[in-house]
């Protein structure tokens, strides 16, 4: 007998499970960076309004990076949607706080992704989540590193003006 | 997505095989035909291995227990259709326990043969 389950797609049901739920992941993070530029643009931190929005541009890319690599070994990619996004928040240090936090919990996620495919054998899949491990070794340090300006810098006086305008020189040179 | 569910009147051909039996129904499987056939609730439908998954998901979903308790004569029966494919099932509770056992028997039949089909197949034998 044919296993017409695997001729029609190279997924497993739990591993195409997972992804789908990272493409809504992805969606969501993207919706959660484009409320922190909303937050920074109102609130007059236009670098990091501009650092967000690039970040929202990212995560939609990494959300339809998950939903084309689904849809092309025959998986039903299901277009997410997404709910429940903060819209503001208590502190510019806070909005780091929670971007740094969104990470962690998407390496977090990307890894359980892993896991389960090592379990299944699902080399293929390992292979294509690979870029991710790497996006987010990038994604943390610049997250992380944001946010340490605020120790470095100092809030006091002219301080959040002065970390808005370091936020756009942050970024992750070592490959 | 018309291709998931074909329209022509299905009959159990010889190039069907049994995939799983229970009292209730049986499911049998078409390798040239690339397609399944469910023979439940007095018919039998045609479905390709992703609209049975669904109908499978769909038949799982189901609140047995909402069911079972609510006494409005509308949860007598549940009605299960999925979007593009033509089939729909009109099933009381009893045929939902009943369906689930087939359903999900033939599932592990699929995954059962979806394991011997790699143990022995996958690797190549010059002997
Ligand atoms: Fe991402
Ligand atoms: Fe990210």
């Amino acid at each position: 007998m044919k296993d017409l389950m695997r001729l029609r797609s190279l997924l497993g049901t739990e591993v195409e499970a997972l992804l789908n739920n990272q493409i809504k992941m992805e969606a969501y993070n993207s919706s959660v960076y484009l409320a922190m530029a909303s937050w920074c643009d109102r609130n007059g931190f236009d670098y990091s309004a501009d650092h967000f929005y690039k970040q929202a541009e990212d995560e939609r890319e990494h959300m339809l990076r998950f939903f084309k690599y689904v849809s092309d070994m025959g998986g039903t990619a299901v277009s997410p949607s997404v709910d429940g996004i903060p819209q503001e928040f208590e502190s510019f240090r806070e909005v780091f706080e929670s971007a740094l936090e969104l990470e962690v919990k998407t390496t977090q996620a990307i890894n359980n992704i892993a896991d389960k495919c090592y379990k299944e054998k699902d080399h293929v899949t390992v292979e294509f989540l690979n870029w991710f491990h790497k996006e987010q070794r990038e994604e943390e340090y610049v997250a992380r590193r944001c946010l340490e300006l605020f120790e470095v810098i100092g809030e006091e006086g002219t301080g959040r003006w002065e970390i808005d305008k370091a936020i756009p020189s942050v970024s992750y040179g070592n490959e | 997505m018309s291709r998931m569910c074909k329209k022509v009147a299905p009959a159990i051909t010889e190039s069907y095989q049994e995939v799983f039996r229970t009292k209730s129904g049986c499911i049998y499987q078409s390798d040239v035909e690339k397609s399944l056939l469910v023979e439940f609730a007095n018919k039998i439908a045609r479905f390709d291995i992703r609209c049975l998954q669904r109908l499978k998901n769909a038949v799982f979903s189901i609140n047995l227990a909402e069911m079972a308790t609510d006494t409005s004569r509308t949860t007598d029966v549940e009605i299960i259709s999925l979007c593009a494919c033509e089939h729909c099932y009109v099933l009381t509770l009893r045929e939902i326990i009943n369906f689930r056992e087939l359903l999900a028997g033939a599932f592990v039949m699929f995954e059962l043969n979806s394991i011997i089909q790699e143990r022995i197949y996958s690797i190549p034998v010059y002997a």
